[in-house]
Parts: C-alpha cells; sequence; structure tokens
C-alpha cells in the first residue's frame, strides 16, 4: 500500500492469470524466429567463408593424353598465381569416389572419360580476379573450366535472404499481436475495475494516478510472461542444438545460445515488460480520457 | 459555494431526469434531500460529487462553470467534496485503515502525515479497534463509518451522503447522523439523500425534495410529506 503506486486494483487472476502464459508463448515463438533467423545469417556467413577460400578447376577433354597436358598447364599456371597457397590435383580414385553416388562403384581403368580435378586453395591475403584467372587458364588450358562456387552460393543466399526476411515477418506479427492481446486484455481489466476506477476518480484521482497502478500489474505480466517464454525458448534451443551438434549438422547447431546470442535472448524479457506496460498505459489512458 | 440554474439531465436519448433544477449551497450549510424512488436524486447527487456533467443548465462549483471547467481541473476539484455512498463501495482487499487513508495518498501525502490523522479519525467514528480489519468483517455499521471517515478525511468543503443511515439500524443511524451533524458544525457543506422522514424530523434543516425530476425547496422539517 505504501509505495509511489496506490494499490487499489483487487487481484483478479481468476481473469487476467492466462496473460503472462500468453506473452511467454508468444515470447517463445519470437525467440525461436530470431534465433533461427541468426543461424540461418551465421550459417551461410560460414559456408561463403569456407567457399571463398576454395575454388576448383575441371578439366574436361576426352582424350586422356591432351586431357593430361592441359592438367599440367593448369597446374603450373595456377601455382605460379599470386594469393594460391596450394593447387593438387585429385587422385582418380577421389574422383571416382565423387561420381559414385550417381554412376555406382566402377573400377578406375573402366574407360569412363571422367574430367581431371584441381582443388586449388587461396591465402586469402591477396584478392584474385577470378575472370581473369579463368581467361588465363583457357589461354593456358582451353579444357580448363574454373569454378568458384559463386552461382551455387548466389542461390544460397538468396534463400536464405528470404528466409530472414519470413522469420522477420513473424517476429512483427508476434509483436503486434501481443500487442493486440495486451489491448485486449487491458481493456477488459478497465471493465472489470471499472468500479474502483471510478471511487477513485470521485476521490480526485488524477488519471496518472490510476495509469501506474496498471503500469505495475502489466509490467509484472510482462516480467513473468518473458521469463517463462525465455526460459523455455533457451531449453529448446540448447536441445536442438546439442541434437544437431552430435550429428554433426553445423547450421542447425549454430542455433545454441551462444555468448553473442545470449545479450539478446536475455533482453527480450525486459523488452516483452516494456511492451507490454506501454500498450497497457497508452489502452489505459486513452480509456480514461473518455471518462469524466 | 454551489448553484444549480435550469439544470436538465438526461442519459444519452432518453427523458429528463432532472427538470429546471435550480438551488444553491451555502457555505456551512446543512440540506436533506429527499424524494421518492425514481425521482431523481441519485442523478442529482452524481452532479453534485461531479461523476456527470449536466444536459443543460448552470453548474457553479467554488466559483466554477462546470461547463468550462477543463477536465484536468476535475480532480483538484473533486478533493474539496467527500462523498458518502449508500453500498459504502470501500476497496475490500484494504484494510480499514488503507480505505480511509486513500484520499490523502491520492492528494500525495506522506506516510507518517497520514498515520495520525487516520488513526484519529478512525477513533472519532468508534473504530480504533477496528482499524485493520478489511470490509468484508465488518458489520454494516462499521462499514458505513469508515466509508464517512473516508469521505471526510480530507476535510472536504462539501459533504455528500447518499442514504447514509439505509443499511444500519436506528441507533446506529442517531449516531451516524450526529456524525454529520458534528462535520457541518465544523463548516463542512453538508447533503444528506434520505427516505427516512424520522430522521429529517429529527434535525431541522432545509430539506431539497424531488418529485419526478423536478425540485423544491422546503424549510421546515415538519412539512415533509408522510409518504417519505
Amino acid at each position: 500500500m505504501w509505495g509511489r503506486t496506490l494499490q487499489f486494483l483487487p487481484n483478479s487472476k481468476d481473469r487476467e492469470g492466462l496473460l503472462p502464459w500468453v506473452i511467454g508463448v508468444m515470447l517463445f515463438l519470437c525467440a525461436l524466429s530470431v534465433a533461427s533467423a541468426v543461424a540461418i545469417g551465421t550459417g551461410v556467413e560460414q559456408w561463403s567463408r569456407d567457399l571463398a577460400s576454395n575454388v576448383t578447376v575441371q578439366v574436361i577433354v576426352a582424350d586422356a593424353g591432351e586431357r593430361s597436358r592441359q592438367t599440367d598447364a593448369a597446374l603450373t599456371l595456377l601455382r605460379a598465381t599470386p594469393g594460391v597457397k596450394q593447387a593438387t590435383l585429385l587422385a582418380s580414385a577421389d574422383v571416382m569416389a565423387l561420381v559414385s553416388p550417381w554412376l555406382g562403384d566402377m573400377p578406375i581403368d573402366a574407360g569412363l572419360p571422367l574430367p581431371n580435378l584441381i582443388d586449388v586453395t587461396l591465402d586469402g591475403s591477396t584478392q584474385i580476379n577470378m575472370q581473369a584467372l579463368d581467361e588465363r587458364l583457357q589461354a593456358t588450358a582451353p579444357a580448363a573450366r574454373l569454378d568458384d562456387h559463386q552461382a551455387w552460393l548466389t542461390q544460397i543466399l538468396e534463400l536464405a535472404t528470404v528466409l530472414q526476411l519470413v522469420l522477420t515477418a513473424v517476429v512483427a506479427m508476434v509483436t503486434l499481436s501481443t500487442v493486440a492481446i495486451v489491448i485486449f486484455g487491458c481493456r477488459a481489466g478497465l471493465a472489470t475495475h471499472a468500479e474502483p476506477i471510478a471511487i477513485m476518480h470521485l476521490m480526485g484521482a488524477e488519471d496518472s494516478v490510476i495509469c501506474r497502478a496498471f503500469d505495475l500489474r502489466y509490467l509484472a505480466h510482462g516480467v513473468k510472461g518473458g521469463i517463462f517464454g525465455i526460459g523455455f525458448a533457451v531449453i529448446t534451443l540448447w536441445t536442438v542444438s546439442s541434437m544437431a551438434t552430435e550429428l554433426g549438422e553445423g547450421l542447425v547447431s549454430s542455433l545454441a545460445p551462444e555468448s553473442s546470442m545470449s545479450l539478446w535472448l536475455l533482453s527480450l524479457p525486459l523488452f516483452a515488460a516494456i511492451l507490454t506496460m506501454s500498450t497497457a498505459r497508452l489502452t489505459v489512458r486513452s480509456a480514461l480520457r473518455d471518462m469524466m | 459555494m454551489i448553484t444549480f440554474e435550469n439544470v436538465g439531465m438526461r442519459y444519452g436519448m432518453g427523458t429528463e431526469i432532472l427538470q429546471d433544477v435550480s438551488f444553491s449551497l451555502e457555505k456551512g450549510s446543512f440540506h436533506f434531500l429527499t424524494g421518492p424512488s425514481g425521482a431523481g436524486k441519485t442523478t442529482l447527487l452524481k452532479l453534485l460529487y461531479l461523476a456527470h456533467r449536466p444536459s443543460r443548465g448552470l453548474v457553479n462549483f467554488f466559483g466554477k462553470d462546470l461547463a468550462t471547467l477543463d477536465r484536468s481541473e476535475l480532480p483538484r476539484m473533486r478533493r474539496r467534496i467527500g462523498v458518502v455512498f449508500q453500498d459504502f463501495r470501500l476497496f475490500d482487499h484494504l484494510t480499514a485503515f488503507e480505505n480511509v487513508a486513500l484520499p490523502l495518498r491520492i492528494k500525495g501525502a506522506k506516510k507518517i502525515q497520514v498515520a495520525d490523522h487516520v488513526e484519529e479519525l478512525l477513533s472519532w467514528v468508534g473504530l480504533e479497534d477496528r482499524m485493520h480489519a478489511k470490509p468484508a468483517t465488518l458489520s454494516g455499521g462499521e462499514k458505513q463509518r469508515v466509508a464517512i471517515a473516508r469521505a471526510v478525511i480530507n476535510k472536504p468543503d462539501l459533504l455528500v451522503a447518499d442514504e447514509p443511515t439505509g443499511n444500519v439500524d436506528p441507533e446506529m443511524s442517531r449516531r451516524l447522523m450526529h456524525l454529520f451533524v458534528e462535520l457541518n458544525k465544523i463548516g463542512t457543506t453538508t447533503v444528506v439523500a434520505t427516505h427516512d422522514a424520522e430522521l429529517v424530523n429529527a434535525i431541522n434543516a432545509p430539506v431539497l425534495s424531488l418529485d419526478k425530476g423536478k425540485l423544491s425547496l422546503k424549510r421546515a422539517s415538519s412539512q415533509i410529506d408522510e409518504r417519505l
């Protein structure tokens, strides 16, 4: 009773008791969406970094002698190129292993004219103009094809961007839904407590005094819901991440709430509490203005 | 101090509950408000404790015209008015002490200032032993005394009581009326709405009589209609 806020509102757990749970569920969905968006971003960034440090050169020509000659020429050129750390010709057995999922197990001397593959590792410190390198390769070994994975990576990046936009839309919708639920809850609360509010007004209470009582109540709802939602989200993310790590799945395992993610995860209950309280304050203030 | 001139009141598009009501309350005066059920007593009381604005007519409170009074000025104005409701309207989750302290807390009084004042007032209404009881454990008379204490804690300029003796026995009724008379003696303008003709007869005060929305002033208590 003796605080800055006058607790004139009676407890109404039967009517408002579900609100923290609803806020918690919304925050849980929000946290999963944000974690997924961050994980996609992190995963794609990791893949981009890995792929950017490697390129592949294929030498595609049916004649074995010519293939061997152009491969040697390409290797020489690549090894002399600044920024190339290593250029290694893949063994025939490794090439067979790469195509075996589609062609099945075959002996190496089956007569199939497979291209020679050169795995090129870049040192990362020197920027290489891939188009110029490709042109020089064409001049030296016309059957050589440089693949810097950009086409595939571009598609992956586009997909990741779309997924992140979808997840951002989910977060926005969940946030708006939470605001709408709090507004409905608040209006119900105003109707439930119409008499205490009227008595307070008649005793000379200003709107700010009445608002503060609602502020405190909805702040508590937001904090309770926030802690429940974020707690459940952290457990879920940690469980999924642990299971995925055991399977060696890099993208899903990045869902784990690591230190960089922990800060925003911990800030979500605060965000929920502030959002709930602000929404309640605006709703109550607007409703009170319509009263005498 | 308070003036009503040709005041009319209707709710929405309904019929007029009060018609051309005119009267004035001088500082320190004591009035009864009587009338049969449906005469408009409650509506007139609501206008008196600033729960509504009239549909028409002029109402002047403490020198200010209600029609031009900004909403932000209402709280300060309402703090000058104490209200005793027929059904008490106490906060059930608060103790008698906390209920009585509310108007002071609304005004921003400090804890130490409030405590002495509330205890003194609760003692004055005979509830010194029931200060920390919640309304659910109080009798009708005790609740009414808490409600009166809450209404007068701010030393209001105007005290409005709606059937303050409606829920208590005759002995308690006399004691409560004695409280109102005492408050009036120290300068509080008092309006008591009642159906109790015996009560009205017991105190020689002017009577505002409402019938079908029309108000008349009867100076002598003996003139009160026997049907009341």
